[in-house]
């Protein structure tokens, strides 16, 4: 037996490493130069797949499947999150900074257990505050994507 | 004359606000558990993008330093350390608060702290001149060697296993090489993506690897311990009886700051570990080291003054050789090169007034830390209450705000996603997230000086040693890396198990 966690974690290491190096051997060369931008990413690769083999050889030793310290996982919110993120880049220009900010909100707020009411509260008043900060206040051009026409 | 300068610099008004205003947040941000001060510090810096450079690291400097001291509220409170600096004594601290004492506890580690900050300061301003005098005579050479030194004794004194420390830093690295190259200008692993062109851009970085892996590990574990009732002392016994437990414990603060800026200035070892270290001398010369553990002030006072020290302590390597002593600083080194300022010895003669202003802005926001802090502690039982479903969600928001402001593209966002992700994962697989933020922070200075080095000494690796302190250097980061494969190997047949508990936060 082995733990099963650093093996794969080893391994996808290893893989890191290995396509590392592949591309990096595409990479042009200066005339006449042994090295060239080459030259780090193939020590970086190296370094991965040497740290990987070693965490796999911690798993191996360690013969058993170590517990998890933080208690049991819930993978339904930790992928609604990543969701979240993946709309707001999605639909930033689109609909524009507030909807998008909004909707994003409110998502999370659910995500995280909190209630309908809370949510909306949130997102009705989080983006006001994020557009005074980052809009007026450090100017910097959020898109008004939808609401373009009444943009204040 | 230059001292008026300097008092005028430092005391400007829109800096003191910027220290108070930091003050607050860090309070606020070190306070909430799952927030830790490195990720105040990468949520703050969107905002110091749009502020001069003396303005922007005193912002950094506050909010570390309050932030740090503000783990110790919800370690009393709730038993759960708000940053890993707080750690060390949380059972003290907490066992202290349950016996009706909160206040007093908690103002005992404020004084402690703002002490340990002045020590830590002190020590910073008097020491870090001499060493760069030194360091400006370094070459392309030592600092290659140098570079390499500290990425090498932050996989020495990082929390996990060799080869867990080693993956992070290399993970870091890889991440570096992203980008236009600097020996022939040809992009590496860009994907044809254009805004990958200049390599990933470092504010994003930082937002993912330290807000989002944080956010996605609040997300799916449940909700943590709430507040329960608390009986809480009269605001002046707590005073009084905080200042009393300093009074008595002179020695101990000395020690801790001084030890605590030592174990600060070394790359790798942040407040966490020199609380840790403080916390073990500590009980070791106490004369009551039975108390320890059940609610004693001695080891509240030394790794509380400890771990604010450090903050100071890991700015040394940071300005005199540009080798981030913390995750902090290396997101601070990574803010001044966004200014176009490069840390390293020549800043001390560059812009010795930015450097000055920085020791007098880090003695200032120690001070002003104690109103803010106080607040804080006047205020803890509310603050605690914010609930959880509504401060992620604002976290989150403010991440991907943030580091959309800074690139002016929706790429950010996606690298805050990618980067937030494996972070995560990396927790996950019990690999620290610190060596990596190093390899992302020093992976171009690394590059650019072998690349020099090996240039100029035409591929023979011999040349590298040809100076005398490079050689010297470069010895001792072989002896470095003999150390490590010796101790890579006696983990590996040990299982690497025993120290993977401390890997989880960083």
């Amino acid at each position: 037996m082995a733990d099963t966690r650093d093996l794969v974690t080893g391994s996808a290491l290893c893989a890191l490493g290995a396509a590392m190096a592949i591309v990096a051997r595409g990479f042009p060369t200066v005339g006449g130069m042994a090295y060239g931008p080459d030259l780090f990413p193939t020590i970086v690769a190296v370094g991965l797949v040497a740290s990987g083999l070693g965490i796999a050889a911690e798993g191996l030793a360690a013969g058993r499947n170590r517990p998890d310290e933080d208690g049991g996982r819930r993978l339904g919110p930790l992928v609604g999150i990543l969701a979240v993120i993946a709309f707001f880049a999605l639909a930033l220009d689109p609909l524009g900074f507030h909807i998008a900010a909004a909707i994003s909100l409110l998502c999370s707020v659910r995500l995280f257990g909190g209630g309908m009411v809370a949510g909306t509260a949130l997102a009705l008043v989080g983006p006001v505050v994020l557009h005074a900060v980052f809009y007026s206040v450090l100017r910097v051009p959020l898109p008004w994507g939808l609401l373009l026409p009444v943009a204040w | 004359m230059e001292l008026v300068t300097l008092l005028a610099a430092v005391f400007e008004p829109q800096l003191l606000l910027t220290i108070l205003l930091c003050t607050l947040y860090g309070s606020f941000v070190g306070a909430m558990p799952g927030l830790t001060a490195t990720m105040a510090v990468a949520l703050l810096v969107p905002f110091t993008y749009f502020m001069d450079p003396v303005q922007a690291v005193a912002a950094i400097v506050a909010t570390t330093t309050t932030a740090i001291f503000a783990g110790d509220i919800s370690g009393a409170l709730l038993r759960m350390p708000g940053t890993p600096a707080s750690a060390a004594y949380v059972e003290d601290a907490h066992a202290l608060a349950r016996a009706g004492r909160p206040r007093t506890t908690l103002f005992v580690s404020l004084f402690a702290a703002s002490i340990g900050g002045i020590i830590g300061v002190l020590l910073l301003a008097s020491a870090t001149p001499l060493l760069a005098r030194i360091a400006s005579r370094f070459s392309s050479d030592e600092a290659f060697w140098l570079a390499t030194l500290g990425l090498s004794c932050a996989v020495f004194v990082g929390g996990a296993s060799v080869p867990r420390n080693f993956a992070s830093l290399f993970i870091g690295l890889a991440i570096a090489s992203v980008g236009i190259d600097v020996a022939v200008g040809h992009p590496r692993f860009t994907f044809g993506i254009n805004d990958l062109y200049d390599g990933i851009s470092f504010i994003p970085a930082m937002i993912g690897l330290f807000a989002i892996a944080e956010i996605l590990r609040n997300a799916e574990t449940s909700d943590p311990t709430r507040l329960g009732q608390l009986s809480v002392e009269p605001l002046r016994t707590a005073l009084a009886g905080a200042w009393g437990q300093i009074r008595q414990r002179k020695l101990g603060i000395l020690r801790s700051g001084v030890g605590g800026t030592f174990i600060g200035a070394l790359p790798g070892a942040g407040a966490d570990i020199a609380a840790w270290i403080a916390y073990a001398v500590s009980r070791r010369l106490s004369k009551t080291p039975e108390k320890f553990g059940r609610g004693h002030y001695e080891g509240i006072v030394d790794g509380g003054t400890a771990n604010n020290a450090a903050v100071a302590g890991a700015w040394t390597p940071a300005l005199v050789f540009g080798i981030p002593g913390d995750s902090v600083t290396a997101i601070a080194i990574g803010v001044l090169l966004m200014k176009g300022l490069t840390p390293g010895p020549n800043i001390f003669s560059s812009d010795a007034m930015l450097v000055e202003t920085l020791f007098g802005a880090f003695l200032v926001a120690n001070v002003v830390m104690i109103v803010s802090g106080g607040l804080a502690i006047m205020a803890a039982s509310r603050l605690l209450r914010v609930p959880r479903s509504m401060l992620m969600p604002s976290v989150l928001l403010l991440s991907m705000i943030g580091a959309y402001a800074i690139m002016g593209s929706v790429t950010a966002v996606w690298i805050v996603l990618g980067l937030g992700l494996l972070g995560y994962l990396m927790t996950l697989a019990r690999i620290p997230i610190a060596p990596a933020v190093l390899g992302v922070v020093l992976g171009e200075v690394v590059e650019d000086n072998f690349m020099v080095s090996m240039m100029k000494a035409q591929g023979d690796l011999t040349g590298f040693f040809d100076r005398g302190t490079a050689a010297v250097l470069g010895v001792v980061t072989l002896a470095v890396w003999g150390l490590l494969l010796f101790r890579a190997a006696r983990e590996v047949i040990s299982g690497g198990g025993s120290r993977s508990r401390e890997t989880e936060k960083t």
